[in-house]
């Protein structure tokens, strides 16, 4: 832990008179192998004119032969697996599709303008499942109804999944167990000699109205920069090896359109929220290059497109801290080789989206479950929004990461999670800084995850409250 | 280590009335933080030895701190009183030392971020300075590793910028030339306009990102421009941003005037060769250029309309770009008068490139028994000689009475209401385009 091991280094006390002439221990930085990989989440030139359902098409190809290794796995080598055009009647066996859930209060834009409901737009809902949700498996030619046991609330559209059971005669497939394609293969990571540790925060919340959690903000900098604490803890900071901030930069208030709404006479010499936000934003990772690599990834609230994958920031707006090499704008999703440890995570839309859309609450048990689908996000496009992909879908994981995050949690958590294969994968969801003033310390060498809470005092706070860690 | 630091912050403290945080202390004084934290901390403890009035200090207390389970690492500032008791609830102290010190008892933590935000950004290239880590990587760029990272990031663009032409249809190819219209004006300089013009004519519709090909492209739209009697700007503008969407569809429209006319190229390859003999049109092309920029802003608000002549100028392909407003709208421009002076001093500005407005009234016969007298401006864009001048006039007489027998004859028509038109109306009202030519 952290914790312990800047305990346990060499320091004195600051708590006594300056040592005369001593300017004061310069520790070095420890320094990585960093490679990123980039291309895999980048768009060139993006076409808008194609349909979604090239990247259905994709997505069932690419997944059809794993699912068909995992059946013939899990119930035997001689199971049938057909397709759906060649199904009869009454015969176990395997089908393998994309499955469709079916829920009334999808918000659907053709409803929302079509005159004859005369339906005003359906105002945002935390969940959109009801009872009379159907969940429907496709593939390239047909869907067929799903019953049976399977968890119609767990699962979302989107999911390639591989279906063991029988066609009723009432043209409904009774479904008697499933299997999802599971973690990919994963090369083992290297044994590193020393303790590093990368740095994983979210949710900064600049250019908020609220500025509540700047304090906690420029502690962190302060601490990860290496000017707060003893020297103890200086040199444990300095094996902080790298920062990745996970999205949502600036406040989701820099979002309102107030152009949009007030009249233009009042909002005519009035500039955006987020132009002030960025311009914090700069200071605070110059403040951070100066010392640090800093990998910036985009969220929902920052300026850079809306559909995944999300492309890096524009350097133009970070005329500060762009003249250091040690700024690296990078795409969201994000994918990288941290010193043989493999990154990958997002900013967390991927798993609000499927939060909305099925029983589960928690980040952490909702990351879990696209990574044993063995895909980023399989709402997109269905009600995320995403690039129209053409032969390619980029969300599936072709190599199992070592630390598997997503940012923007409302909570912190992290699990470790084991493969069939071998596969040892981190999970980490990261909070929300804002809000929780956590972040969080991942030990490269361990693969054991730390929050690290920074809290100050304020007048109406009693003792209790500092107390209250948002666990 | 003398005590003057002692004396510092009492009257930091005391006289002005400061918060004094370490990292405030240690961005003024120029000292390591932790050299900071100490100092802070001796002041601290000497005026409270001698009593003096009451002082106030903010701690920062690390370490690690288990509850609901979980263990985590943290980082807190606490007043001085509760300081003892914060201590007590972690598990494992890692480290304490003094933030702060100043008069008043805060309430909040509040004015501590802004006194921290305001030395920061008053010392933002070193805040690192003073700090106790070092990292090799992180020094900053120079200006120009800066400039040739830039450079690269630029190279890339224009050329998928071609290739989103080619997927984007047609429309944006003549987006080309106003792109290039620099490299356009260039290739009409290199005289090479004439083999180009007649490629162009084949493949008026070609989806060529090389760089020739968008010469070729700009030479050919100017050209086409040129066939259009009612198109003529000089070169000047071409050098500001142009709308490229304006500029596109004039190009489109010319092109498809051109493909129509497609004899008219014949005339001009012949034109242009004519045009190229002199040397001296090199030479006034060149300097004509250089000086078109201080021109620039007097021509700027001027509409100009050129009666279109059939050897291809080189201001009339810098005059291009200009062509789209010039084509919509049928604007006179009131500033022709300055203009007509101008002839007058050719011998002074032989080497400008610029139009000339002349006013000059012509009645002729044309083709379909019409007498139509001009008495407009004829606004020619030339740059040679006195000399030329008058050859060049009798060039657009030669053409316009060639071209009676072409499909371009509508254009003609048009250049003569309009031209005659722009007479009717004199120089009184102020164009429109000038607003739109106002870069």
């Amino acid at each position: 832990m952290f914790s312990d091991l800047s305990a346990q280094r060499e320091g004195s006390s600051l708590l006594c008179r300056p040592a005369s002439e001593d300017q004061g221990p310069v520790f070095e930085r420890t320094t990585i192998d960093y490679s990123p990989c980039t291309e895999r989440y980048r768009l060139g030139e993006r076409s808008f004119s194609r349909q979604y359902a090239h990247i259905y098409a994709a997505r069932l190809m690419e997944m059809r032969p794993l699912l068909s290794e995992r059946a013939k796995h899990k119930w035997g080598s001689d199971v049938l697996i057909k397709k759906l055009c060649d199904l009869e009647t009454g015969e176990q066996c395997c089908i393998v599709g994309t499955l469709f859930k079916r829920m009334d209060l999808q918000p659907s834009i053709l409803k929302e303008i079509s005159e004859e409901h005369n339906l005003l737009p359906q105002p945002a809902r935390t969940k959109y499942i009801t009872e009379a949700d159907e969940l429907i498996l496709e593939d390239e030619l047909q869907r067929i109804k799903l019953e049976g046991k399977i968890d119609r609330d767990k699962c979302v559209t989107g999911s390639v999944i591989v279906i063991y059971g029988a066609e009723k005669n009432d043209g409904k497939f009774t479904v008697e167990d499933f299997c999802m394609a599971d973690l990919p293969l994963q090369t083992p990571r290297p044994e590193l000699g020393s303790d590093k540790f990368v740095l994983l925060a979210s949710g900064l919340g600049l250019g908020s109205s609220k500025a509540d959690s700047m304090l906690g903000l420029q502690l962190l900098v302060d601490m990860v920069t290496g000017q707060l604490g003893d020297t103890g803890e200086q040199s444990g900071a300095a094996t902080i090896s790298r920062v990745l901030l996970a999205g949502n930069l600036l406040s989701q208030s820099t979002q309102d359109k107030d152009a949009s709404t007030k009249p233009k006479y009042l909002t005519k010499k009035t500039q955006a929220g987020s132009v002030e936000a960025m311009r914090l934003l700069d200071e605070l990772l110059l403040q951070l290059v100066a010392s640090v690599p800093v990998d910036v990834m985009p969220g929902e609230c920052d300026p850079t497109n809306y559909t995944l994958p999300q492309q890096p920031l524009h350097k133009c707006m970070f005329p500060l801290s762009s003249a250091y090499p040690t700024l690296q704008l990078v795409s969201n999703p994000y994918s990288a080789n941290i010193d043989g440890v493999r990154f990958l995570g997002t900013s967390g839309q991927n798993v609000c989206d499927i939060r909305r859309y099925s029983s589960m609450e928690s980040h952490l048990e909702i990351l879990e479950e696209t990574l044993r689908l063995r895909h980023l996000a399989p709402t997109a496009p269905d009600t995320l929004g995403c690039y129209p992909f053409y032969q390619r879908d980029p969300f599936i994981l072709e190599d199992c990461p070592h630390v598997y995050f997503s940012g923007n949690a409302p909570v912190f958590g992290s699990k470790l999670v084991k493969g069939s294969d071998g596969q040892e994968v981190l999970l980490v969801t990261v909070p929300d800084f804002s809000s929780t003033q956590t972040a969080c310390l991942v030990n490269l060498r361990t693969l054991q995850c730390e929050p690290v809470f920074f809290s100050a005092f304020s007048a109406d706070e009693d003792e209790e409250s500092e107390m209250n860690v948002s666990h | 280590m003398d005590e003057l630091y002692l004396d510092n912050i009492d009257e930091y403290v005391n006289d002005h009335n400061k918060i004094v945080t370490y990292k405030w202390l240690s961005l003024t004084l120029g000292v390591h933080v932790n050299t900071a934290k100490q100092m802070l901390y001796h002041y601290l403890e000497h005026k409270r030895k001698e009593s003096s009035p009451q002082l106030h200090a903010t701690y920062l207390v690390s370490g690690k701190l288990e509850g609901n389970g979980q263990t985590c690492h943290h980082v807190s500032l606490v007043r001085e009183d509760q300081l003892e008791d914060f201590k007590s609830k972690m598990s494992l102290i890692v480290s304490v030392h003094v933030y702060s010190v100043q008069k008043a008892l805060l309430k909040d933590s509040g004015p501590l971020y802004s006194v921290d935000y305001d030395a920061v950004k008053d010392n933002l290239k070193n805040c690192s300075k003073y700090s106790s880590i070092r990292c090799t990587n992180a020094v900053p760029m120079s200006a120009a590793e800066l400039q040739q990272f830039q450079d690269v990031q630029r190279a890339p663009p224009p050329v998928p910028e071609s290739k989103t032409s080619v997927t984007n249809g047609n429309s944006s190819t003549a987006s080309k030339p106003s792109s290039k219209p620099q490299k356009g004006i260039m290739g009409m300089f290199a005289n090479k306009s004439a083999p180009k013009s007649q490629d162009n004519s084949k493949e008026v519709k070609s989806e060529q990102k090389e760089e020739s090909s968008s010469v070729t492209e700009a030479v050919k739209s100017k050209q086409a421009l040129k066939s259009n009697p009612v198109a003529n700007f000089f070169g000047t503008q071409t050098k500001k941003p142009d709308k490229p969407a304006k500029k596109e569809e004039e190009v489109v429209a010319l092109e498809q005037q051109h493909q129509r006319t497609a004899p008219e190229e014949e005339q001009e390859p012949a034109a242009m060769q004519s045009h190229k003999e002199t040397k001296s049109d090199s030479r006034s092309k060149t300097k004509r250029t250089e000086v078109s920029d201080s021109e620039e802003e007097i021509m700027e608000k001027k509409k100009r309309r050129r009666i279109k002549r059939p050897e291809p100028d080189s201001s009339d392909e810098d005059v291009i770009p200009d062509s789209p407003p010039q084509l919509k709208t049928k604007e006179k421009s009131p500033e022709k008068e300055p203009e007509a002076v101008r002839p007058s001093h050719a011998s002074s500005e032989t080497k400008i490139r610029k139009r000339r407005k002349v006013l000059k009234s012509r009645t002729f016969l044309d083709d379909e028994g019409c007498i139509v007298t001009e008495k407009g401006y004829v606004s020619e864009s030339y740059s040679e000689t006195e000399d030329d001048f008058q050859s060049t006039k009798q060039a657009p007489h030669a053409s316009i009475k060639a071209k009676t027998t072409s499909s371009s004859k509508d254009d003609e028509k048009k250049s003569h209401k309009k031209s005659s038109a722009s007479s009717n109306k004199g120089t009184k009202q102020a164009s429109i385009m000038g607003f739109f030519q106002k870069k």
